[in-house]
């Protein structure tokens, strides 16, 4: 049986993404989502970000940015990090809001602000399938570098997990041995959908 | 014929070898068997049942799928299939036994839903869900056992999953609470809770029912406890399962959070789980219950913050906090809308639940918005006590005659409190198994919630009072007592559901008595009704309100039997109303003698004191129910004060008296029946109940209203207060001390406080410790203080002012300085009057005794009270900043140090006090300066003084000079003050800047201020900057960045601190590559001073060394050899910017003309080097000074330093004579300045440097010899030697007299010449 996997991070565009477009590349079903209250990109700067709401195209966000300083986010990796997106799927997707998008088996969250989130949305929602979902945090800092390694972890992690078959069984053993092997701390936790 | 078809493709999926026919058989029969007649389907259903066998899970997990379609469908079939999921539970395969469980779930959700609502609608339940729930029963108790068995996980996580449900399923629902988001809300709609079961149910018992689920929570309780041995992944989902329960069911709340605590510390490093997330997931807990607003959960917001605190989880739960409180702005917003358009009768829970929040919220409404300190949060839980009630209670009101105006329904339509009612009177219908779970519904149901519970099941008071008997008459003489029977009636039926109460007010009250006797049977109790002299409605004493005391001391088990008849009989069947009603009263006779047990001797005495006939007559059972008659009664009159008010229906004016009266007695009750758990303690003499049932019968009179005079009311209140108070400290359950405190506040409004203050705060203080003194004390004042708002007039000003002193007073002498419970109670009383902020500022400022130690820490807990004042308290906030800030310049060190690290620290960070301080810090600081530049003049001028206008005067100006040095000096310690004043001045001005200079610690950005004011500081001021700027520094560490900017651009005459600031930040480190900068360019373009290069020099590379050289060679002489210290220090990285030799040949290479620099400098630098001979070795002068020998030309003072070199370090003779061999050769004599030195170096080394002067030519050697004519004799003497004189030159020995003129010609002494050198050694 094939699972579900979600990768969850605020945005949907960095490390979600990162994560998303590793894991079809690999042949995985999965989706990504952010749990923020919008997506944001970094701008000139600190201040300054780019905001958007969920939902815009990344086609369009790219044409935005390119307009904007092409120079400047060409540079600072927004550009091409856009481009790899739009390639992926059309528009950052809000986590709270895909009710309609179906059940995961599996969701990987890649901040500890985004797991407490996708654990309490999905307190709050009905269970009514009372269908098990396994949730993982892996921490992975907002950068490109970190991303790419932390989309390779969560491949990792979900070539170990499909397979055990019931991961309700080994998932203890199985977060522990992946611990290990990459020095890396996750933290897990069950819901229901 | 479809018949025929699903037969086949059923036995084709169970017979087909090829799995994918089997199951796209099976497919196509379930289509079919969903679609045929219900008749047909029976059959097909059981065969369907039959693939339960199969080998192939897929066809068993198929097969599941079909029953969870029929479940779906409610499809009576589910009977024939049920069984199979019982059997699938044991599956081998997990996934098979895991979907069963899923499935059953369900289905046991649907089953209930309908069960409920068919006996609602049509009144009967259909026999196959009879029976499936009979299913249903053993489906459940078989997924218990698969939690604690040996067996895969899944299932387990299942059946856990099932608990939850089930638990939910059978308690009240109260989700209003849970409003997390209003989004949440609207998206759950409502789900089943055991509110929907009708009490008369066939099937379902919905106590036996609640009971279970408080047994299924003690399992979900018990895995957290064998925690260790289960697998990491159930414990979570136990935790989560709980955390769901507690915030959906806030009655399990304090239990859930309890066993979570309890929990953390318990986990240990275990094989096969993994901690980190079974600790996250209680993290993930307590932010949960963060977010929720019911009242229970932000009672523990302090806990749970703590908690999380302590899980290093402190910012996310502040994030949550900040969240909610958000929300619960929005909410209140929200209502505040709601409430302008109150006719609007719709009244959702969302709208009770947002009244609820505002208020809330009403307190925090005033507070800063950014302020999110937990204190405000949780004052705010006494809100409603306050006068914002009257417009909140209003909309309630209303509210609530909306719904009971309904015909009853048993749907979600009934607010909480009336579920609460109905459910509590379920429980009591439930009869002895019932009690457990009352008493832990009634345990967990908060203060407030129960107040709303009584009161509102007040609203259904029968309009129509029953016909009065004739002791009835009696009573009614009394005009402030209207004994209305309806009453009675309503107050013992305080805990039957609404809806019967309503039928039960619509019944002409004759039917009541007439009825009664009918059914009589129905009861045990029931037969006393038949004898109508014992009826006990005509009991006179049923009659009087204030009889309803009664019910005061009955244990639950009688209120239980009280109610048995309303609510075990549903409402729709009104026919049963009056033998509910009947019970009601016949009940009241078994309470009374359960009142008797209260023998109050005290108060005996002093009733008496009035000239009631009465008191004397009445025999002395009823004397006492005198007495206790008066414990009601002096509650009564207080109407004014009760807010309670408001929520009485205004049916009647005479109704309005009555409601308040009962409200209160009700009250009692509750504060009372606990008191009979320990009724055992008691005196023997209780009558038992036969006794006093006899005795009740007999008592021919009902006792006389006594008005009270004045006097005599305000002792019995005091009475009445003391009884409560002593009550109280005995009392161990907290329910119900939630109800006493209650009432002794009112109490306490009403009694002259200051003869009970000293008896009140005595208990309070002993009873702080488990925190309920406080409690009371709160309830207390914040009684008072709704006094003073709806009456500005009333002495309630002072009595609260005296009683929140006297209180904090003991509080501080009695409770040890570490306790925080001082500081918790100025936090969360209403109003804080002036004298306890000077009471405060005492406090933090007198440490009486100083050697006590505790005053150090009354220091710190009076800091800490008003920092936690500044932070929840807007509107004293300046006064608590200005205490705050007085310490801070306080003489005494360590007031001052402790009040300046809470200002810098804690208060600075708040970002609307900051600007305050940092005035304040800024103006502190310029008066230290200004004052004391000042200062210094006039104590400068006061020596002067002194020294022309003799002692007594001086000692006048001083004293005027400096208010702050010790006024009085005495005329002979004149000089002796003279120096105290300045070290006055240097240490108040140390003193007042220390705030200062901690702020700047915080914010780099404020040194500018002591930068621009350095230049007119006097000196003992510069002295306090410069001790300050030290420590400052050394604490700035690495964060100097923002120092750069005042770096680069000093002000002038603040050079001395600039240096010590840069010297300061490079010590001990290599100076930040910024900062080298910053200070080049500064030194590049406006200062010129090479002081400020010192610091950084040991950054500097050689190429940047040297340029600047003569510069640093210009400073004083202390300066320099802080600067070579540091060129030699170098860099980590790079090494020294120059070695020693480099460095002495820098020296030499400086040139007097170009670089305008004196001679004399350069020299004493050189000395100075010389001076340092760990540095500059002998190796390193040998090597400086064989670089510089081939230099062209030779540096001015070569040949000192050869001098030098040769007097510090004699050995290196043999050297220097090299040196000047090779000077020789370089024809020095050409020099002059250089041929003085030369020939002072060979007197001053002779007889070593005969060798080298021999090597002069004859002419030099002349003139040599004229310069220091005392060479000539050793020379010659030396020369004489006969393996020297031979390699001599001719000209040489003549001229040394060793030779005539015509011996010059010799031609091997030329030639050898050069060749001399062996001999030479010594």
């Amino acid at each position: 049986m094939k699972l579900r996997h979600a990768t969850v991070c605020s945005s949907n565009q960095n490390r979600s993404m990162e994560a998303h477009w590793l894991l079809e590349r690999e042949g995985f079903d999965v989706a990504s989502y952010g749990t923020g209250q919008h997506v944001k990109l970094p701008g000139p700067s600190l201040r300054e970000p780019n905001v958007y709401d969920f939902g815009t195209p990344y086609k369009q966000m790219f044409d935005d940015l390119r307009r904007k300083d092409p120079e400047l986010y060409r540079r600072n990796g927004i550009l091409p990090m856009l481009k790899r997106n739009l390639s992926v799927k059309t528009a950052p997707q809000r986590w709270q809001e895909n009710a309609a998008d179906g059940t995961f088996d599996v969701v990987l969250t890649f901040e500890e602000k985004v797991f407490d989130m996708v654990l309490e949305d999905l307190h709050n929602r009905k269970h009514v399938l009372l269908k098990p979902v396994l949730v993982i945090n892996l921490e992975v800092k907002d950068n490109h570098e970190e991303a790419a390694i932390g989309g390779r972890l969560a491949l990792q992690l979900c070539q170990e997990i499909e397979p055990a078959g019931n991961w309700e069984e080994c998932v203890d053993d199985l977060i522990m041995n992946f611990e290990r092997q990459n020095h890396r701390k996750l933290v897990y936790s069950i819901s229901y959908y | 014929m479809a018949r025929d078809q699903a037969l086949s493709l059923l036995a084709a999926a169970n017979n087909h070898g090829d799995l994918a026919v089997k199951l796209s058989s099976l497919k196509q029969a379930k289509d079919i068997l969903f679609s045929v007649e219900p008749s047909q389907a029976a059959e097909l259903f059981s065969y369907l049942a039959e693939l339960q066998s199969s080998p192939e899970p897929l066809v068993r997990k198929y097969l599941l799928e079909v029953i969870d379609d029929a479940g779906a469908k409610g499809s009576e079939h589910l009977v024939i299939l049920f069984p199979v999921l019982l059997t699938f539970l044991k599956d081998n395969n997990p996934i098979v036994a895991t979907q069963s469980i899923i499935t059953g779930t369900k289905i046991f959700s649907s089953v209930l839903e309908e069960l409920a609502l068919q006996f609602q609608r049509r009144g009967i339940v259909q026999r196959w869900l009879e029976e499936l729930w009979t299913g249903l029963i053993k489906f459940r108790d078989a997924v218990l056992g698969i939690i604690f068995e040996a067996g895969p996980i899944g299932p387990k996580l299942l059946s856990i999953k099932f608990l939850e449900t089930f638990i939910l399923c059978f308690t009240l629902d109260s989700t209003e609470f849970d409003m997390c988001n209003p989004e949440v809300i609207a998206r759950q709609g409502s789900m089943f809770n055991v509110s929907w079961i009708a009490d008369s149910h066939p099937i379902l018992n919905p106590h036996a029912l609640m009971s279970d689920a408080n047994r299924h929570l003690e399992i979900l309780l018990e895995i957290l406890l064998s925690a260790s041995k289960l697998p990491g992944c159930m414990t979570i989902t136990a935790v989560n399962s709980l955390v769901a329960i507690a915030r959906k069911r806030p009655v399990y709340y304090k239990t859930v959070l309890k066993a979570l605590l309890d929990f953390s510390p318990s986990i240990e490093m275990a094989k096969g789980r993994h901690t980190v997330s079974i600790q996250y997931s209680l993290r993930t807990a307590f932010l949960g219950f963060l977010r929720c607003t019911h009242p229970i959960m932000t009672e523990s917001r302090e806990k749970l913050l703590k908690e999380l605190r302590a899980m290093n989880a402190g910012d996310a739960a502040d994030q949550v906090i900040r969240q909610m409180d958000k929300i619960m702005r929005n909410n209140e917003r929200a209502s505040r809308e709601l409430q302008f358009s109150k006719d609007d009768q719709l009244s959702s829970q969302l709208h009770i639940s947002g009244e609820l929040t505002k208020k809330r919220t009403a307190q925090l409404d005033n507070e800063n918005q950014n302020n999110i300190f937990e204190a405000s949060s949780k004052k705010s839980r006494h809100g409603p006590h306050n006068s914002k009630t009257t417009t909140a209670s209003d909309a309630k009101q209303d509210h609530v005659n909306g719904i009971s105006a309904k015909p009853p329904v048993l749907d979600g339509d009934l607010t909480p409190v009336e579920q609460m009612i109905a459910m509590i009177g379920a429980l009591i219908a439930e009869g002895e198994r019932g009690v457990e779970s009352l008493e832990i519904l009634i345990s967990n149901i908060h203060a407030d919630l129960l107040a709303d519970i009584v009161i509102t099941n007040m609203k259904h008071l029968p309009k129509n009072p029953p016909p009065l008997t004739r002791y009835g008459n009696l009573s009614l003489n009394h005009p402030s007592d209207t004994s209305d029977p309806a009453q009675v009636v309503g107050s013992n039926g305080f805990a039957t559901s609404t809806q019967s109460l309503d039928h039960l007010a619509q019944l002409p009250a004759s039917s009541l008595s007439t009825t009664s006797g009918a059914v009589s049977d129905t009861f045990a109790t029931a037969n006393l009704s038949t004898d109508s002299k014992r009826d006990p409605r005509r009991d006179p004493r049923r009659l009087d309100p204030r009889r309803l005391v009664a019910p005061t001391d009955m244990s639950q088990t009688y209120v239980v039997e009280e109610n048995v008849g309303t609510v075990q009989h549903p409402t729709v069947e009104p026919d049963f109303n009056p033998v509910s009603s009947s019970s009601v009263l016949l009940s009241a006779p078994q309470s009374v003698p359960e009142f008797a047990p209260q023998p109050l001797p005290t108060i005996e005495t002093d009733i008496n004191l009035p000239d009631s006939p009465m008191t004397i007559e009445v025999d002395e059972p009823i004397q006492k129910y005198e007495v206790h008659d008066f414990d009601a009664n002096v509650i009564t009159p207080d109407k004014d004060a009760n807010n309670y008010l408001h929520l009485s229906p205004s049916s009647g004016k005479e109704e309005d008296v009555v409601s308040p009266a009962s409200m209160d007695l009700a009250m009692l009750d509750e504060a009372y029946s606990p008191s009979s758990e320990a009724s055992d303690e008691l005196p023997p003499d209780i009558p038992n109940v036969e006794a006093s049932e006899s005795a009740s019968a007999e008592l021919p009179v009902l006792p006389l209203y006594i008005e009270l005079d004045e006097d005599h009311q305000i002792r019995a209140r005091r009475l009445a207060l003391e009884r409560i108070i002593n009550k109280y400290q005995n009392s161990q359950r907290t329910d119900i001390k939630q109800t006493q405190i209650a009432l002794v506040a009112r109490l306490f409004a009403q009694i002259d406080v200051s003869d009970v203050i000293e008896m009140a705060q005595k208990l309070i203080i002993s009873d702080y410790e488990e925190q309920k003194g406080h409690e009371l004390v709160l309830h207390i004042l914040y009684h008072l203080h709704s006094l003073v708002i709806s009456d500005s007039a009333s002495s309630a000003a002072a009595v609260y002012e005296n009683f929140l002193l006297g209180v904090a007073k003991s509080l501080l002498v009695d409770l040890p300085a570490s306790n925080k419970s001082f500081s918790r109670l100025l936090g969360e009383v209403p109003n804080i009057p002036d004298s306890v902020l000077g009471m405060l500022d005492d406090m933090c400022t007198k440490s009486h005794s100083g050697a006590d130690g505790r005053d150090g820490d009354r220091v710190t807990q009076g800091l800490g009270a008003v920092w936690s004042l500044i932070l929840s308290r807007p509107f004293i906030r300046q006064a608590c900043l200005d205490i705050a800030l007085k310490c801070t310049v306080h003489p005494k060190d360590d007031i001052q140090a402790k009040a300046i690290r809470l200002v810098s620290n804690k208060l600075y960070a708040v970002s609307y006090i900051s600007n305050s301080i940092e005035q304040f810090a800024k103006n502190m600081f310029l008066s230290a300066v200004d004052q004391h530049s000042s200062d210094a003049l006039l104590s400068e001028s006061a020596i002067s003084d002194r020294r022309i206008g003799g002692q007594v005067e001086g000692a006048e100006t001083s004293t005027s000079g400096s208010q702050v040095s010790e006024p009085e000096i005495s005329p002979d310690e004149t000089m002796k003050g003279v120096l105290d004043d300045s070290s006055n001045i240097f240490s108040q001005a140390h003193r007042h800047m220390s705030l200062f200079f901690a702020l700047c610690a915080k914010k780099p950005v404020l040194l500018q201020l002591v930068f621009d004011s350095y230049t007119r500081s006097s000196k003992a001021v510069k002295q306090a900057v410069h001790r300050h700027i030290t420590v400052l520094m050394r604490a700035l560490g690495s964060s100097y960045s923002d120092l750069l900017h005042i770096i680069s651009n000093p002000p002038q005459g603040s050079e001395d601190l600039l240096t010590q600031v840069l010297h300061l930040l490079s010590e001990g480190r290599a100076p930040p590559t910024d900062l080298v900068v910053t200070v080049k360019h500064l030194y590049e373009t406006r200062l010129k001073d090479a002081t400020i290069l010192i610091p950084i020099l040991s950054a500097f590379s050689r190429d940047e060394v040297l340029p600047i050289f003569p510069r640093l060679v210009q400073l004083p002489l202390p300066k320099f050899q802080m600067a070579l210290a540091h060129i030699l220090q170098g860099s980590a990285h790079t090494g020294p910017a120059l070695t020693p030799v480099e460095v002495l040949v820098a020296i030499h290479d400086i040139s007097p003309e170009r670089d305008s620099l004196p001679l004399k400098k350069i020299t004493d630098t050189c000395s100075a080097c010389f001076e340092q001979r760990t540095v500059f070795t002998q190796q390193v002068l040998a090597k400086a000074l064989n670089q510089m020998v081939d230099r062209t030309p030779l540096p001015l003072l070569f040949m000192r330093t050869v001098i030098q070199a040769i007097d510090a370090f004699p050995s290196l003779v043999d050297f220097v004579m090299d040196i000047l061999s090779k000077l020789v050769n370089r024809q020095v004599w050409r020099m002059p300045k250089q041929w003085v030195g030369f020939l002072k170096c060979i007197s001053q080394t002779q007889p070593h440097s005969f060798k080298v002067l021999l090597q002069l030519p004859s002419p030099q050697l002349e003139s040599a010899l004229s310069k220091y004519p005392n060479l000539r004799g050793p020379l010659a003497a030396y020369t004489n030697q006969s393996s020297i004189k031979t390699s001599v030159p001719r000209t040489t020995l003549v001229l040394l007299g060793l030779a005539s003129e015509t011996q010059m010609q010799q031609p091997h002494a030329v030639s050898s010449l050069h060749a001399s050198d062996g001999p030479t050694s010594t």
